[in-house]
């Protein structure tokens, strides 16, 4: 009673800052519940004493109660809507499962509805100047150079970069491309960074 | 056609478009492709670098990497080809040659834009446009006019174009006669670096280090040599000034070193029996040259306990004195001058570095016993790094005393077996297959120091051949001109060519550098045969 769960709910969301915990679906019914039998005995309260002035001190307790949990709750949302928003950022369009296990169906609609509009926005950069768009997501810190050299570890054919260049990955050749265009490969073990 | 302005001509053609830079397996080679990777690394040029070993792996390379390539950068390959025939490129590419090989193919140097020479040696007496091309178009027209001045005009006509012919061809021989090497690639590289101001210390020593192979492979003359570093020195010296006063970073001295290689690595008795350049003077071969090294050691002053040890464990003092103490015993042994000035890289907490080490290192890498060719010239690269720790250097170290160990063994045995030949006017020797040292004389390089070196142990005045096994069939074939430490010019590639066309062998000239060639083994004594009648 009076916001205890809420402050609890809080406490719980506090203590991983950086993680998103999964929506406390249990909790928050419970809180909404407590909201409602607050707001319940109010209006019995309230109706029932027009003249008795004594319990109004009672009704403005429970309607404060009542009031925080609202804010609390909003905080709540807030705080992981934060966190929603980081996600999009760090895992692109497409959540891995296990994250999205974790978001309510309603803060997933939010997420979708998110992406698509960031997505819209960075197609429609640099238009004016004949690029399609630039992808924001893409170095979140400013690169330390566009370019790495690669060493070649495997024959792996032919490979197109963005630009439209073809060029042919063939064992012990070297080559020094966009960093974006060899991340993969990198990762895949076809090329290895020379530093 | 020449580069007249490195800078505006070369450099900024490339500048934001990619680059396929072909580099071919030498030092100089991999010298220069350094400092080019350091430029393109600045200006985001993107490139992509294959290594080539020879004319089919030139090919073979241009045709998996021309789609949407328009600048190609030869680096110590191409030059004395034929590029637009052998290559078969489209209209528009351009080939960009820094050539060191030469003489340089004649289609190249009057080619009209599509190859471009880098730099113009001075030296090579290029024969002039008129005398080697003519437009026979005129010469179908027949003259119209009464009969008998018509005939005697196209008798005319005829003669005139006989001398010519005749004339072309002489101007050709003498052209083409003598393979030889020019400048060093990568000293042509340290000026674009300078004229686009990054000429810095990775650079510099990676100059050095080309400058120090064709010293060390006696690629040059001694005196051009000399001249060839001239702007090395210069540079040199301006960049001790500037950084007088830290030496929290890595730089290039140079100083007056023992020219002795690998010896800082090794113990000075090894690396003296091992130095192509005292070793043959000590006639190790013969019962005498053991006795002869410990007399030399004597006289130095070194105990044979501390000669034979690591030299840097070696006794403090012995170390200081090693150069002053091998300079003054020398002239007793009639060794050659053993001190050169060196270009020696000091890094901060590391012990310094000499150039002329690290050419041997580079050699050990590429022609190395097990590895591929694809990967040591990877680890080559990587042991040219001035800063950070890469094994790459260690194991080129490593691999060129094993192969000098092998060069060594190899040639004083051949010696002292007696199994040097005399062939009419040249001598020769064959490394037989089997032979635990034949694997590492596979590559011309190290064939090259095992010829050199039986050729100035005999005295170096008459030329040599050398031929060792590649695989099991075919067999490398190498020639070293006399007195080779003087007048380097090769006579022997076109010798070769002449002796193939008369032999019948199915010789390949498939190297780019043309004292080297590759032909089966079964062939190989009728080749020897046909290049006797033809030298004598």
């Amino acid at each position: 009673m009076f916001a205890e769960k809420v402050i609890e709910l809080l406490k719980e969301a506090e203590r991983n800052p950086d993680t998103i915990d999964p929506f406390n679906d249990e909790k928050i019914r419970q809180i909404l519940e407590e909201m409602h039998l607050l707001f319940k005995m109010n209006m019995n309260d309230a109706n029932a004493t027009n003249e008795n002035k004594s319990l109004w001190t009672t009704v403005q307790v429970r309607h404060s109660a009542l009031e925080r949990n609202k804010r609390c709750l909003l905080a709540y949302l807030y705080d992981r809507m934060k966190k929603i928003k980081t996600l999009r950022w760090e895992f692109g369009s497409v959540l891995p499962p296990d994250v999205r296990e974790l978001l309510s169906d309603e803060e997933y609609q939010w997420f979708s509805k998110y992406s698509t509009n960031l997505a819209s926005y960075m197609r429609s950069l640099g238009q004016d100047i004949g690029y399609s768009g630039i992808d924001l997501t893409e170095n979140l810190k400013p690169p330390k150079s566009l370019y790495i050299e690669v060493l070649c570890m495997a024959d792996h054919g032919k490979l197109e970069l963005e630009d439209g260049d073809v060029i042919t990955l063939k064992r012990n050749s070297r080559h020094f491309l966009p960093t974006a265009e060899c991340q993969t490969l990198i990762r895949q073990g076809v090329l290895k960074q020379i530093v | 056609m020449f580069i007249e302005d490195l800078r505006n001509d070369f450099y900024n053609v490339l500048l934001g478009n990619r680059v396929l830079l072909l580099v071919h397996y030498d030092v100089d080679a991999i010298c220069t492709c350094k400092i080019l990777q350091g430029l393109f690394k600045c200006d985001n040029i993107s490139y992509t670098l294959v290594p080539v070993g020879g004319v089919s792996e030139l090919k073979t390379a241009y045709e998996e990497n021309n789609e949407e390539i328009k600048f190609v950068v030869l680096v110590n390959c191409g030059g004395t080809i034929d590029l637009v025939d052998i290559l078969q490129p489209e209209e528009d590419v351009v080939f960009f040659v820094l050539d060191s090989h030469k003489p340089t193919d004649i289609c190249n140097v009057y080619s009209d834009g599509q190859v471009r020479l880098v730099y113009k040696d001075t030296e090579e007496n290029i024969p002039n446009f008129d005398d080697i091309f003519r437009d026979d178009d005129e010469e179908e027209e027949e003259p119209e006019g009464s009969g008998l001045e018509a005939l005697e005009a196209t008798v005319e006509k005829r003669r005139a174009r006989r001398a010519w012919e005749e004339r072309r061809h002489t101007l050709m021989f003498n052209y083409t006669q003598f393979s030889y090497y020019g400048k060093p690639s990568a000293c042509v590289a340290l000026n674009l670096a300078w004229l686009i101001s990054r000429c810095g210390w990775p650079a510099l020593w990676a100059a050095s280090v080309a400058a120090a192979s064709h010293v060390a492979l006696h690629a040059r003359a001694p005196a051009q040599c000399l001249l060839d570093t001239d702007t090395l020195h210069r540079h040199i010296a301006g960049g001790q000034h500037a950084d007088a006063t830290k030496i929290t970073s890595c730089r290039v001295v140079l100083e007056k070193d023992v020219w002795l290689p690998l010896y800082r690595s090794w113990s000075v008795e090894a690396a003296l029996r091992h130095s192509p350049a005292i070793g043959p003077h000590l006639k190790l071969h013969t019962l005498a040259g053991a006795a002869r090294l410990r007399q030399l050691l004597a006289d130095m002053g070194f105990p044979l306990q501390q000669a034979r040890q690591a030299y840097r464990s070696m006794d403090v003092e012995l170390r200081r004195c090693l150069l002053s103490a091998l300079e003054a015993a020398a002239p007793k042994h009639k060794l050659p001058a053993p001190s050169r000035a060196a270009f020696i890289l000091q890094r901060p907490h590391a012990p310094p570095r000499p150039a002329h080490d690290i050419v041997y290192a580079i050699l050990g890498l590429i022609e190395h016993e097990n590895m591929s060719k694809g990967e040591g010239f990877q680890h080559a690269l990587a042991s040219l790094d001035t800063e950070g720790v890469s094994d790459s250097a260690r194991l080129g170290l490593e691999a060129a005393q094993r192969s000098l160990e092998a060069v060594t063994r190899l040639v004083n045995a051949t010696l002292s077996g007696r199994r040097l030949h005399l062939a009419g006017p040249f001598s020769y020797f064959i490394v037989q297959e089997g032979t635990p040292e034949a694997r590492f004389v596979r590559g011309p390089l190290w064939l090259g120091v095992a010829a050199r070196w039986a050729s100035s142990a005999c005295g170096g005045t008459r030329p040599l051949l050398a031929s060792a096994p590649v695989d099991d069939n075919n067999c490398l074939l190498l020639g070293v001109p006399p007195r080779f430490d003087q007048e380097p010019r090769n006579l022997f590639g076109a010798a070769f060519e002449q002796a193939a066309r008369k032999s019948g062998a199915s010789v390949s000239l498939e190297l780019l550098d043309a004292s080297v060639v590759t032909l089966p083994t079964a062939q190989r004594p009728q080749f020897l045969d046909a290049l006797t009648a033809l030298l004598a």
